[in-house]
This record gives structure tokens, C-alpha cells and sequence, in this order.
């Protein structure tokens, strides 16, 4: 039933989808070198920030002498786990890592919660001293810490909470880092709370549900970015701090790892660097493990079909 | 299911708000502290725990066997922040029992009243008659004894065997001439770059105020009270500038690094250095390579056959006041007694007592020393790093030794005699 | 009542109620826990700030009045002399030399982080998974490095005796940097630590601007697109709005942190090197005040310096305590 014009309109209907193919195959084409190009970047970048760290590893597996050598190698011909032995056969290293676990597991849990829901009443409720209270959390972020550690000491003495029973050491060191940690997380959170766009707060409004029935059920999984950007900062911050936990620790079997670290170059003797470099790169670890695990939930494209009709 | 879900929230809410009330009951209520038996706290740095932990068990378990009821806890520190740590506990009412100090950093805690006073127990500690000069001054103010000296280490010359045989160098110097001649001869037999006849850092004070008393110098000396400044005077100018013609001949190390950055035996043991002054324990640390051709002697004074003197540096123990006298005392008597001493300079440390010295060449050495002004402001001066300053500005040349001298002795008064 | 409405219950009850009184609603249970909700939200973080900073904040105002030294610490008994901490503080010319160095420090410290932290985020969105997971694990690795140990390894890459850097600089022929010293001037000190501090500040800002870009709607994204909007255009219309307040969080908090920062200029430059000549607020509160244990002098600086970030970040602070929210 072919006619002359249908086999031309085939022919040119042919010929049209081989360019619209062509044509897809090229931006196809551009996008993957674009992509590549643009991955080429990163690991750029990749390898510019992570120098120091990898500088750290690769003096942990070497040997001694060759630690300090005049020309600088990148990599030890004769590596070496003898490091990473000795750091983990120092005394208190296993104490430290179950009280660096214990203090900063129940830093970050009850700090995202309670920094959580005041988040919430700052960001969605109207309440007389509201800007007060925003103001005194960032008002608490400018005090410097050094002025404070010998009055919170003292503070913490009034509270029979700088003795070496490690319930009261442990609690003491926690409730210090919730209270530097709380007005950071309440004041990002906030934030990312007034981020959230107003559609998709109103699209939950509509179903009839109550304000803060809706709140937490939409703002949940909506703010679930901020919060683990929150939770790293605070697991981090919490792992690595010094000042506080260096005072009010007296006993060096509640020392934090990050204690139990400075001994490696506190003394007036040499320092074992290859030591302190594996001891650091093991104390690195679990901060990574934690953030592997949630990095997911960072996901770019969460809220897509979240506002759909 | 909304009403549910606020009421959720509402509980937890009020469960945090039990939950944070509880944690400060739990804190704020119950007995103190926590031991029935007496508890002795001793803080030691942690040089002791590197180095000689036996011998703090075995002080340990003979006191807890003399003193029944007793058990001490000994907490090790860092040289960095303990100050701060006793800082802290000085202000919250619970300092240690005893307290290792460095003796450059006693005079201030004496001044503030923080120690008790032992000049009556002097006789209890062994061999207190021959203490050290040194550490004994570190440990005495307004004529009361404060402290304890405990063990000190001193300045030597740490040296490739090998390079100076090379370089012809045939007896070991014995005034700062021949030292001087001898670094000559090892630059000439080794001209690579950055190689040093004799490592100093540049704002090394220990090794420059050295010279400076071995001229008869002084850093500071009291008048009538007052502190005056004396490093502007003929006798230390002449010390400032023997130490820079030594530096210029010696020295390849950065005019403005300090001594630990690096430490010398990093260079030694990169073959970059013949010898180096500084502690003697630097040998533990120079390198596979150069382990058997290391060996050590006494720095010589610009006077033939004299020692220049060495910076007495050391530890006292102290007792900080609130403490249980009595037992502290105990303990640091059988931790400072003449067997304990033996143990210490076994571990290559100079004992506190002139008739327990030995032979080494860290013990003779020990035997001519310099310390710093005993003024309660020290600490300041050195954390100012007046000296410092001053020696980067003489080495590097941006100020003469005379007016560089004179500014530090200004800045060196002025901070000693705050209130 | 118009019958194509359904009266649902709010609607009956408006009807029953008498006008005058629909202006005030009643008091009822419901209402009075509704009102005192935000209140019980933010009670536990109030109770646990106040429980310890409360006395540690009082007595840092009072000491600022005191001469408080260590003698006064271990009496625990100051002496009170008024506004001296504060005259002697404000008429010491070190300390104005130090504000001045450490806002213009500030400045190019904030400005670096910010820049470097949210080009590096943009980044991430547009690479592939695996690049994505590798350089936020690298990111991640960074931020999570004690800051004693990141001093160290910046310094062994810098020093002058076998630093790398000089070791890659002459081996690339950008000059003769053998056995440079970077700690020779100040501004080469300062250069050093702003680089330590500048990378490792990056990874928070990353990570915090890349969740919130997480937040964009890919919905408004491309709808952007589709008009033909460049990336410039997308960034500035769409992603800036969104991501306004993180930014205004981030400058804030980078500000506050920046210009008290202590252990990376203490540590890097070392305690043995640190003077007046290039002091930084951090580095000058702890040494005049705490190092020489005078406690009063601290406290009277660090009141100062508060009022100083405060200063510095109220543009910033002020526009996020206003951000109208979506109610």
C-alpha cells in the first residue's frame, strides 16, 4: 500500500529520527566528556587536599630512619606495621578509644536531639524572647573557650564531677561539649530549617495535619541533609577536642584519644613521630567509618518528587 | 494521628528536659570523691613513665607497705599543659599531693604561696647537704625551702668520631680557640650545603647565654629589690659576641629556628652535622648510621681546660599546699633517696647531689653550671621569648649586638618587675 | 450556609462563638500547650547551657574587674580595681596592632574558606558517584585530623631543612627554594598558618554547602534550565536564594572562629616563636592573660574580643536572627 509520497515521508521520517539520534549521541557524548572532564577536577582537588594525610600515613609505615631523611621520599622502600604496633601496645590506648566512643555517642545523640527540637521552635514558632534566645547561642559561640576552662573547672569541682570514677569524669566532659556543641548545632539547624522551600511545608499543611505533627513528619527527612552535616561536625569536633578533656581528665585510664595522643610529643625527651603518626592515623579511623555510613543521606536530588501535585 | 504524634514530641521533649535534670543530680548529689582509704596523688611527668617506671612501682609499693591504708595514684603529665592542669586544680580546691616541677618554673608558684613549706623536713631527704647549686636556689624563696631537687641534666657536645679523624682533628678541644680551629677544618673537609661543623640553632638561648656567663656575664641580677637588666654590659656583650663568631664559623642551622625544631639530631642523623651541643641524651636518638662512631665531650670554656658552664636545667618536687604533709614527705624521700638517685643515673640522668656525680661526660659537664634570675616573672620573660628575639636580631644582623643587647635587657627588666 | 461548602468543625464553631469574641480565641488546655510548646522545646538546651556556663560567664565578667593572679587564684580572692584590666589592655599598643592583624587576617581567612569550601561543593555535584564518595572521604579524612597533628605534618612539608614543599617547588624550577625558610617574616608566618587553616576549614563548608544544595529542588533546577539559564544564572536565581542562610551561617561562624582561632598560629609558628610581632587575638588572650596567669588582664581581653567578633559578625548575625521564616 505503499505510495511514492509515503515511502518519501518514511524515507524523510527515517532520515529525520537517524539525526534527532545522531544528534542525541553527540550532547550524549558532550555530557560524558563534560562529566569527565569535570572528574578530572576532582581528583585535582582530591589530591591537593588530602596530601598532608596521605604525608601522615606514609610516615606511619616508615621506618625511623628513614622518618626525617634530608631528601624527602614519597613512599619507604621497606615499609614497616611496627608503628602501628607499638601505638596500639601503649598503655591506655584501648581505654581511650571506648571513652572517646562512650563521650562522643552520647555528645552527638543528645546534642542533635535537644539542638533539634529547639531548632524547630526557633524556626517555626513566633514566641516572645525568640530573637533573645538566638542571639545568646551565637553570643555563646564568640566567648573564647580559654577564659572559661579554669571557672568551668571549678564549676564542675562544685559538682563532684572532676574525681577519677569514670561515670563522673565521662558525664563531666559531656555535658561541657554539649553545652559548646548545643548553640552551633541549634544555630546550623535553624538554618538549614529556613531553608526548607515554602511549598513543600504547605503541601503538608493541606492534608489537615497539626502544625508540629506536620513539622516533624515533613522537616524530618527534608532537613535529614543538615542533620548529618550537623552530626559530623559535632562528631568531629567532640573526637578531636583537647583543652577540656585535657583538664578535666585526671585519671589516664578515662583519658580521650585525643589525650592520650599529646603523649607521644609532651615529653622532654625525642618524640616518636612514627609512633604519633599511627596513632593518629588510627584515631582517624572511626570519624571516617561514621561519616561513610551516613554520607548517603547527603544525596543531591533527596527532595525530588517531594512536591508533586 | 496528629494529636499522637504532638503528644509524642511532648514527651520526649519533657524526657530530655528529666534526662539533663538527672544528669546534674546524679552529679551534684551524693558523697565526695569516692575513696575510703587515703589516696596519695603524685603527678610526675611523663618522662618518668618513658623511662624509669620501675622504679616508681617499686617506690610506690614501699610506701603503701610502710603506710598501711594507703594507695598512691600517680597521674603522668605533659610538659605543655600541666601548668594549666595544676592551675585548674589549684583554683577547684583538689592539687595533687606532690608535684614534679621544672625548675625554671618554681620561683612563681613559690612567690603565689602554692607550695608548703619544708625547711624543716630538710634532714629527712638524702644527701641534702650536697644538693646541686643549681636546683637547690630553683628550690629555695625568701629563705624558706619549697622543694625538693630531684634529677637534672646538663649540656655536652654530642660528635662524629669519624669526621673530626677525617678532618685531622687529633685531640678533643679544650678551650673555645681549639674548638673553633676545629670547625674550621671541618667545613674545609666538607663543603656541601647546609652541612654543620657544630649545630646551634640560631635562638638557641640555652647554648648563647652560656657564653654569655662563661664571660662573666649575667642575664639579670636584683638591686635594693628592683631587678636591672645586665646582658648590655662589657662582660655579657662580650659572651653575645664570642657566640656569634661561633655561630658565623659552626652553625649552618636557620638564624631564627629554635632548638627543638628540629631537634639537632635530626640533622646528625642525616649526615648533616659533626656535632651538636645540646642534652645528652641526644645519643639515643642519631641514627643507625651513626650509632658507633657517636661519642660525647664536654663543651670547653674560652678559658683553656675549663668547662663552659652548662644550663642547669632539672625537676624539684614539690607539695602543694592542702596536701597531706607528712605522707608526701615519705614518698618523695624514698623517690629522692641515694638508691632511687643511683637507678636515675643509671637511666643517664644527672642525681641532685654533687657527691653522688659520677664520671660521665654529662656528670662532669654538671659540675660548672649557669641558671636563670630566681624571679618570680621568669616564666614570663621566657614565654615572651625576649632572648629569642634578641639572638635572631643579632645573627641575622637587623640590629647590632649592642642595641639588640640592650633592648632585651630593657624588656627583661621591665617584665620582672611587674607587681 | 452556602451549600456547596462542607462545614467542618472550626467553621460550626466560628459560627457559635460571637463575633467580638472570635478576636481573642479562649484559652483552652489545648491552646495554652500549644503556646508553651517553643518554650518546652528550648528549655533542655537552656538547662543544660545554663547548668554550666552559667557560673563560668559570671565569673568571667567579674575577674574582668579584678587583679587576679595566681596568689588571688589560690587565696581564691581577687582584688577589686575597677577599669585598670581594661585601660591597661586598650592603651597597650601591642594589643591594637594585634586587632589590627588579626581583622585583616580574618578577612582573608573567611574570604579563602568560603570561596575555595563552596566552588569545591559546586564541584561535587556535577562529578560521578565514585569521585564524589572519594572526595568526600578525603574531605572527611581532612577535617577529622587532630589539629596537633595537622601543625606537625604542615610543618615537616614546609621546614626549611627537608620540607617537601621546598623540595617539589625547586624540583619544578619555579626558582631556587632550596632549604627556604617560610618562617623567616611574619607575613610568611601568617601565610603558613592561613593556608593550615584555610584547609582545614574547607571540608565543613563543603559538606555543609553540598547538604544544602542537597535541599535545591531538581524540579527548580531544571526549570531554570529549560529557560536557558547558564550555571551562572541558575546559581544566582535559584541555588543563592535557597542556600542564603547556610551562607549567612557559614560567614558567621567562620568569622567568630577565624579571629579567636589559637591552636594553629600557637602551634605552627611555635610557642618559642610567637611575639608580639605577630601575635593573633587567640595567641595574645592566652599568653598576656592565662600563660602569665594573669586572670583578670584575660578576662578583661576576652570580653574585648567578644565585643570585637560581635562587631565584626552583627551584619551577618542580625540578617539570620531576622530570616523571615515560612510561617
Amino acid at each position: 500500500m505503499t505510495t511514492a509520497t509515503e515511502t518519501t515521508s518514511a524515507a524523510a521520517t527515517a532520515a529525520g529520527q537517524k539525526g534527532r539520534r545522531a544528534a542525541l549521541v553527540r550532547r550524549e557524548r558532550r555530557r560524558r566528556i563534560r562529566r569527565a572532564a569535570w572528574n578530572l577536577v576532582g581528583l585535582a582537588v582530591f589530591g591537593v587536599m588530602v596530601f598532608p594525610v596521605f604525608w601522615m600515613v606514609s610516615t606511619a609505615l616508615k621506618p625511623d630512619s628513614e622518618i626525617n631523611s634530608f631528601t624527602p621520599t614519597w613512599f619507604s622502600p621497606s615499609p614497616t606495621l611496627d608503628h602501628f604496633r607499638d601505638a596500639i601496645n601503649r598503655p591506655y590506648f584501648w581505654d581511650a578509644v571506648k571513652n572517646s566512643l562512650i563521650i562522643v555517642g552520647v555528645t552527638v545523640v543528645l546534642s542533635i536531639v535537644l539542638a533539634f527540637l529547639a531548632a524547630v521552635a526557633l524556626a517555626k514558632y513566633r514566641f516572645t524572647g525568640r530573637s533573645l534566645f538566638v542571639v545568646a547561642m551565637i553570643g555563646i559561640l564568640m566567648l573564647p573557650q580559654v577564659g572559661l576552662v579554669i571557672p568551668l573547672y571549678v564549676v564542675l569541682a562544685k559538682y563532684h564531677l572532676t574525681s577519677d570514677d569514670p561515670k563522673r569524669a565521662l558525664t563531666a566532659v559531656i555535658i561541657t561539649y554539649m553545652t559548646f556543641l548545643l548553640p552551633f548545632a541549634v544555630w546550623t539547624l535553624r538554618g538549614f530549617l529556613l531553608g526548607i522551600p515554602k511549598e513543600l511545608e504547605e503541601a503538608a499543611m493541606v492534608d489537615g495535619s497539626s502544625r508540629l505533627g506536620a513539622f516533624v513528619r515533613i522537616l524530618l527527612p527534608l532537613v535529614a541533609p543538615g542533620l548529618v552535616a550537623t552530626s559530623v561536625f559535632v562528631v568531629i569536633t567532640a573526637w578531636n577536642e583537647y583543652i577540656f578533656a585535657n583538664v578535666l581528665l585526671t585519671n589516664q585510664s578515662n583519658h580521650t584519644l585525643t589525650v592520650w595522643l599529646s603523649y607521644f610529643t609532651g615529653t622532654s625527651r625525642n618524640t616518636d613521630w612514627g609512633g604519633l603518626m599511627a596513632a593518629s592515623t588510627l584515631t582517624a579511623i572511626p570519624v571516617v567509618i561514621f561519616f561513610l555510613v551516613l554520607q548517603r543521606r547527603i544525596a543531591f536530588g533527596l527532595t525530588a518528587g517531594a512536591v508533586k501535585g | 494521628m496528629p494529636w499522637e504524634m504532638r503528644m509524642r514530641v511532648r514527651h520526649f521533649a519533657a524526657a530530655a528536659l528529666v534526662a539533663a535534670l538527672a544528669v546534674a543530680a546524679v552529679g551534684a548529689s551524693g558523697a565526695s570523691g569516692g575513696s575510703t582509704a587515703n589516696t596519695l596523688t603524685v603527678w610526675l611527668q611523663n618522662d618518668a613513665q618513658n623511662g624509669w617506671p620501675d622504679l616508681v612501682a617499686s617506690v610506690n609499693s614501699q610506701f603503701e607497705k610502710s603506710h598501711p591504708g594507703w594507695n598512691v595514684d600517680v597521674q603522668y603529665q605533659t610538659w605543655p599543659t600541666h601548668l594549666q592542669k595544676f592551675d585548674a586544680t589549684l583554683a577547684g580546691g583538689n592539687a595533687a599531693d606532690v608535684i614534679e616541677m621544672g625548675n625554671s618554673e618554681m620561683t612563681k608558684y613559690m612567690a603565689a604561696g602554692a607550695f608548703q613549706d619544708l625547711t624543716a623536713n630538710k634532714s629527712d631527704f638524702d644527701n641534702s647537704g650536697n644538693w646541686l647549686a643549681g636546683l637547690a636556689a630553683s628550690a629555695r624563696y625568701a629563705g624558706k625551702l619549697y622543694g625538693v631537687p630531684y634529677i637534672a641534666g646538663s649540656r655536652v657536645v654530642t660528635y662524629r668520631t669519624d669526621l673530626f679523624k677525617s678532618a685531622g682533628i687529633s685531640k678533643l678541644p679544650t678551650s673555645l680557640a681549639e674548638y673553633t680551629a676545629a670547625a674550621k677544618k671541618l667545613a674545609a673537609k666538607d663543603k656541601s650545603a647546609g652541612f654543620s661543623p657544630v649545630y646551634i640553632a640560631g635562638t638557641d638561648w640555652y647554648v648563647a647565654m652560656a657564653f654569655v656567663y662563661d664571660y662573666g656575664g649575667k642575664i639579670a641580677i636584683t638591686r635594693k629589690g628592683k631587678w636591672i637588666g645586665t646582658l648590655d654590659k662589657p662582660a655579657a656583650l662580650a659572651g653575645l659576641a664570642a657566640f656569634k663568631r661561633f655561630f658565623d664559623v659552626g652553625s649552618r642551622a636557620s638564624k631564627t629556628t629554635i632548638e627543638t625544631r628540629p631537634w639537632p639530631y635530626e640533622p646528625y642523623a642525616q649526615g648533616k652535622v659533626a656535632s651538636m651541643i645540646g642534652s645528652s641524651w641526644f645519643s639515643c636518638c642519631v641514627g643507625d648510621k651513626y650509632k658507633s662512631v657517636t661519642k660525647q665531650f664536654v663543651m670547653p670554656s674560652h678559658t683553656k681546660g675549663q668547662p663552659m658552664p652548662g644550663f642547669a636545667g632539672g625537676s624539684d618536687l614539690a607539695v602543694p599546699i592542702g596536701a597531706d604533709k607528712a605522707a608526701a614527705v615519705d614518698w618523695i624521700a624514698a623517690f629522692t633517696s641515694t638508691e632511687s638517685e643511683k637507678v636515675l643515673q643509671a637511666k643517664g640522668n644527672v642525681p641532685n647531689a654533687t657527691n653522688l656525680l659520677g664520671n660521665s661526660v654529662n656528670e662532669r659537664a654538671a659540675r660548672k653550671t649557669w641558671f636563670v634570675p630566681t624571679a618570680k616573672n621568669w616564666v614570663n620573660v621566657e614565654n615572651g621569648n625576649i632572648l629569642r628575639t634578641m639572638l635572631a636580631r643579632i645573627l641575622t644582623g637587623k640590629m647590632t649586638i649592642k642595641d639588640a643587647a640592650a633592648t632585651a635587657s630593657d624588656n627583661i627588666a621591665f617584665t620582672l618587675n611587674q607587681p | 450556609m452556602p451549600s456547596s461548602q462542607v462545614p467542618d468543625g472550626t467553621e460550626v464553631a466560628a459560627e457559635a462563638t460571637p463575633s467580638w469574641s472570635r478576636r481573642r480565641p479562649p484559652l483552652t488546655r489545648g491552646r495554652a500547650l500549644q503556646g508553651a510548646l517553643p518554650y518546652l522545646l528550648i528549655l533542655p538546651v537552656l538547662v543544660v547551657i545554663g547548668a554550666v556556663l552559667g557560673y563560668p560567664l559570671y565569673k568571667l565578667f567579674t575577674l574582668s574587674f579584678q587583679r587576679y593572679g595566681l596568689f588571688e587564684l589560690i587565696r581564691r580572692q581577687g582584688e577589686w580595681i575597677g577599669l585598670d584590666n581594661f585601660s591597661s589592655v586598650l592603651h597597650d599598643r601591642v594589643f591594637w596592632h594585634t586587632l589590627e592583624r588579626t581583622i585583616v587576617f580574618t578577612i582573608v581567612n573567611v574570604g579563602l574558606t568560603m570561596v575555595l569550601g563552596t566552588l569545591i561543593a559546586l564541584l561535587l555535584v556535577r562529578v560521578s558517584n565514585w569521585v564524589r564518595v572519594l572526595l568526600t572521604s578525603g574531605l572527611v579524612l581532612v577535617w577529622s585530623m587532630p589539629v596537633v597533628v595537622a601543625v606537625q605534618i604542615w610543618f615537616w612539608m614546609t621546614n626549611f631543612q627537608n620540607g617537601i614543599l621546598n623540595h617539589v617547588l625547586t624540583q619544578l624550577h619555579v626558582g631556587d627554594y632550596f632549604q627556604h625558610d617560610w618562617y623567616g617574616t611574619t607575613f610568611s608566618k601568617l601565610a603558613m598558618v592561613t593556608l593550615l587553616i584555610v584547609w582545614g576549614a574547607i571540608p565543613f563548608v563543603t559538606i555543609t554547602v553540598y547538604a544544602g544544595l542537597a535541599q535545591v529542588p531538581r524540579e527548580l533546577v531544571d526549570a531554570a534550565e529549560i529557560d536557558g539559564a547558564g550555571p551562572l544564572r541558575v546559581f544566582r536565581d535559584v541555588t543563592f536564594p535557597i542556600l542564603k542562610p547556610i551562607f549567612l551561617i557559614l560567614t558567621s561562624l567562620s568569622i567568630i572562629w577565624d579571629f579567636g582561632v589559637f591552636a594553629q598560629p600557637y602551634l605552627l609558628i611555635s610557642p618559642s616563636n610567637v611575639d608580639a610581632s605577630n601575635y593573633l587575638m587567640g595567641v595574645y588572650v592566652y599568653i598576656e592573660g592565662y600563660a602569665q596567669t594573669n586572670f583578670g588582664r584575660g578576662a578583661a581581653i576576652s570580653l574585648l574580643m567578644l565585643v570585637m567578633v560581635a562587631a565584626m559578625s552583627v551584619f551577618y548575625v542580625r540578617r539570620m536572627v531576622r530570616m523571615k521564616d515560612v510561617q
